[in-house]
């Protein structure tokens, strides 16, 4: 019996130390990496990317739009040089998968084809000359007073346009960098939002918002689709659903945008569509490998092991769509879907000024939004 | 892209030198989380104009054309809101009350910006068990999109069923669930199962049935409850009636006796050290093996009875306190773990009962009484050494394997007492 015990514990110890040793390797590698990063700043601009862990003001401040639209806090890429916006990379390219990273990269790439070319298809329909210039400093009072000169249409005009582009990406910690105690990553701009709690060995993305405008579009010569996985998995998914699947699955009322947007943090809707306990195994992997694509964002120590509770979770996960279900894979997706469960909300939302060409998405863990799961006591 | 005019488009062009992207166009979103309670329902609504919609709407806010929002004129536009609102549950109209709302600055709004932020509350008068809420905003449909979502409810007797919505979710009903409020027998289904009345229930049972020290205990006094008392032996039955009326009594006895220490117990009244209450029993189970052999509290026996279920109900009570209840719970919980100790001792006694009364009208009645009293009698020694010094004994896989036998034996009882009572003669003289 007690030979029994010590084996059994030997086993499930050489099973469990080696994922929290590499956990811990991690948190360690990414701390090390943002210390890098912060010792590159000056004084000035360290003390505007350190906010306090309890700032929750700061903590909320993202969306979808613009920086130039919504200031965001901390330094964007423009106000680096280019040692700390090497340092910054680095960083990134530390807490993030290198499938997350390709995605971060390809959204800001979207927002220069966007500030180069403009929408394509889209009311308005501008040309290269594109948005207009806010101040030059990066951080513009976004609204103009009540009946100021000129108003909207007075600012613009050709130019470098300073709400829109790859360099106008912010990044700010909450919390100082530690192997111990919680702290918070912070970076984003323009269809960009990623909220990184690290608390320990875990990293928690929720909540989390990409979005791209162009969601497709042209760069050396390549098709680009920075959520074309996002789109082509789901669609996949939808087309493997038999008939009374799918009677579960599409909602019969449109849906105009995010449920659970920005500033809706927490929040439990009572799910709807096709439960995943309804689908068989090659759908229910079909279901998982399409919320990787966000989980997956993350480092892969931290996404293994959220990956692990959506496995859990399953049975009481939701599938849900809304939209045309036609298309095919390569080319985006007009439908909006959401994929819900306990610890998940997955949100795809075409924007209705040009639903294949402009999308936004929503990740989030309404039970632990910002990882406050891990970091309340 | 929705079929949109040329000219639309046009204006669009003339209007918009500010980038459209990332804002609404023409389109004014209405955003509704719905949060339901048993008697009300409280709404937060998200209002976004698109830049092309949003002068008219600044327009309808900004009732003197000042350009600024006063709190008067946002506040009127607030309630113009609920009024284009329409409530009702399960077919009645209800009245949604303003609680708070906050607007951006005009130009914020005229840049496709600005959220407009109102929560209101409804009263919901109470009704039957499946109800029906329904929602329908009139607020602009010209121009408008919506979305509207119910949180999941904090209150766990409402059950979301289903929701229905037409296609520009401006019309939605929820189907839901509400257990109690106004039906009382469903809220007391839902309390008795969020403590477990019945796996409490079926506790009890079971503790009583594999118990087998307590079981003995009361077979071993009941054995010679049909008998009368002559002298220092047990004699003649007594009459069918008498019997019946002493075993009741020492069954009613030992459940009210084990049913006070078993709620000061578990209400931490009294606290006995559990290896002391095990020892006791085992002596309780002595001393009733010695009664059946010899009378030694002939017409106490009830009495008895009651103060070793003393006892007893502190071992029940230790059974209890493992599952760490709440107080009120508990008051239930001990309810309905008697009610299980009760039932299954019944169901035992019921099912021994017949035996006895047959049987002690037999010369064959001795040997089972006193076969009863040494077996019991060699147990609870048994029982009391293994307390006492925590050593083994067999005692415990001896009575188990009765006890895992127990509906055969008293099946096997029940027939041999039958054909005793059917071949023997009636006994009317004392014997040992």
């Amino acid at each position: 019996m007690r030979k029994l015990l010590v084996v059994t514990a030997a086993i499930s110890l050489s099973v469990t130390l080696p994922s929290i040793a590499q956990q811990t390797a991690t948190t360690a590698r990414i701390v090390s990496a943002a210390d890098a990063f912060l010792a590159s700043l000056d004084a000035t601009q360290r003390k505007s990317v350190l906010y306090d862990f309890n700032d929750n003001e700061q903590r909320a401040r993202w969306s979808n739009f613009p920086t130039g639209v919504v200031p965001r806090g901390g330094i964007n890429f423009r106000q680096m040089s280019a040692p700390q916006r090497e340092a910054a990379m680095k960083l990134l390219a530390t807490v993030l998968s290198p499938m997350g990273l390709e995605k971060v990269e390809q959204i800001r790439q979207a927002d220069d084809d966007f500030k180069a070319n403009g929408s394509k298809r889209g009311p308005g329909g501008r040309g290269p000359n594109g948005p207009p210039p806010g101040n030059p400093n990066g951080q513009p009072p976004p609204f103009p007073g009540p009946g100021g000169p000129g108003g909207r249409g007075g600012r613009g005009g050709p130019g470098g346009g300073d709400l829109f582009g790859s360099d106008l990406y912010y990044i700010s910690f909450l919390g100082k960098p530690s192997t111990t105690s919680p702290w918070m990553l912070q970076f984003g701009g323009h269809h960009l939002a990623l909220n990184i709690t690290i608390a320990g060995s875990k990293g928690v993305l929720t909540p989390t918002l990409t979005g791209a405008q162009p969601a497709a579009f042209q760069m050396n010569g390549k098709t680009v689709r920075p959520l074309g996985r996002e789109s082509d998995k789901a669609l996949a998914l939808l087309q493997s659903l038999d008939e009374k699947q799918r009677k579960q699955a599409v909602l019969n009322y449109s849906v105009r945008d995010l449920v659970l947007g920005p500033g809706q943090d927490g929040k439990k809707i009572a799910p709807e569509g096709l439960k995943a306990s309804e689908m068989n195994a090659r759908q229910q992997a079909m279901l998982l490998e399409l919320i990787a694509e966000w989980a997956g964002i993350l480092n892969e120590t931290s996404a293994a092991t959220r990956m692990v509770e959506m496995k859990a979770d399953l049975n009481e996960t939701w599938f849900a769509w809304s939209g045309p279900i036609t298309g095919e894979a390569g080319s985006n997706i007009t439908a909006y879907y959401r994929i819900q469960g306990p610890h998940l909300v997955i949100e795809y939302a075409p924007q209705n000024d040009e639903p294949a060409n402009h999308v936004h998405t929503i990740y989030r863990d309404p039970t632990n939004d910002y990882g406050r799961a891990l970091t309340m006591q | 892209m929705k079929p949109k005019s040329a000219s639309l488009i046009a204006a669009c062009i003339l209007l918009c030198a500010n980038p459209a992207s990332a804002h609404r166009i023409d389109e004014y979103l209405q955003a509704t989380i719905l949060s339901l309670d048993a008697d009300r329902v409280q709404a937060s609504m998200r209002l976004i104009p698109g830049i092309l919609v949003s002068p008219s709407v600044i327009a309808g806010i900004d009732g003197n054309g000042d350009g600024a929002f006063s709190e008067n004129e946002k506040r009127a536009y607030a309630q113009r809101v609920l009024g284009d609102l329409s409530i009702t549950i399960d077919g009645i109209s209800v009245q949604p009350v303003l609680v708070s709302w906050s607007f951006p600055e005009p130009a914020q709004m005229r840049e496709g910006l600005g959220e407009i932020h109102i929560e209101f509350t409804a009263k919901l008068p109470s009704g039957g068990r499946d109800r029906s809420l329904m929602l329908a905003n009139h607020h602009l449909n010209r121009t408008s999109v919506y979305l509207v979502n119910a949180l999941v409810p904090q209150d766990r007797s409402i059950q979301i069923l289903a929701q229905r919505r037409n296609e520009q979710q401006s019309v939605y009903e929820l189907d839901y669930r509400q257990a109690g409020a106004v039906d009382a027998g469903s809220r007391v289904s839902a309390w008795l199962s969020a403590i477990q009345f019945s796996s409490l229930f079926h506790l009890g049972m079971r503790h009583i049935a594999e118990g087998t020290d307590h079981l003995l205990f009361l077979l071993v006094l009941l054995l010679p409850a049909p008998l009368l008392v002559s002298g220092v032996r047990w004699g003649a039955p007594s009459g069918v009636r008498p019997s019946l009326l002493r075993i009741l009594s020492i069954v009613t006895a030992f459940t009210i006796g084990h049913s006070i220490t078993l709620s000061l117990a578990a209400f931490n009244a009294i606290t006995v050290p559990s290896r002391l209450v095990e020892v006791l029993i085992a002596v309780s189970i002595f001393v009733s093996a010695l009664h059946a052999f010899r009378p030694i509290f002939p017409g106490k026996e009830a009495w008895i009875a009651a103060f070793f279920g003393l006892i007893h109900g502190l071992a029940f009570a230790a059974t209890l306190d493992r599952l760490g209840l709440g107080r009120w719970d508990r008051v239930a919980g001990i309810l309905a773990f008697n009610l299980g100790i009760e039932t299954m001792q019944l169901l035992v006694v019921t099912a021994i009962l017949p035996s006895l009364m047959l049987l002690s009208r037999t010369h064959v009645y001795p040997l089972l009484r006193i076969g009863g009293a040494v077996f019991a009698g060699f147990a609870s020694v048994g029982w009391m050494i293994q307390r006492l010094f925590q050593v083994e004994t067999p005692v415990d896989a001896i009575v188990n394997a009765f006890a895992r036998h127990a509906l055969l034996i008293a099946v096997n009882l029940l027939v041999v007492s039958l054909v005793c009572r059917l071949l023997l003669t009636s006994r009317t003289q004392p014997t040992a």
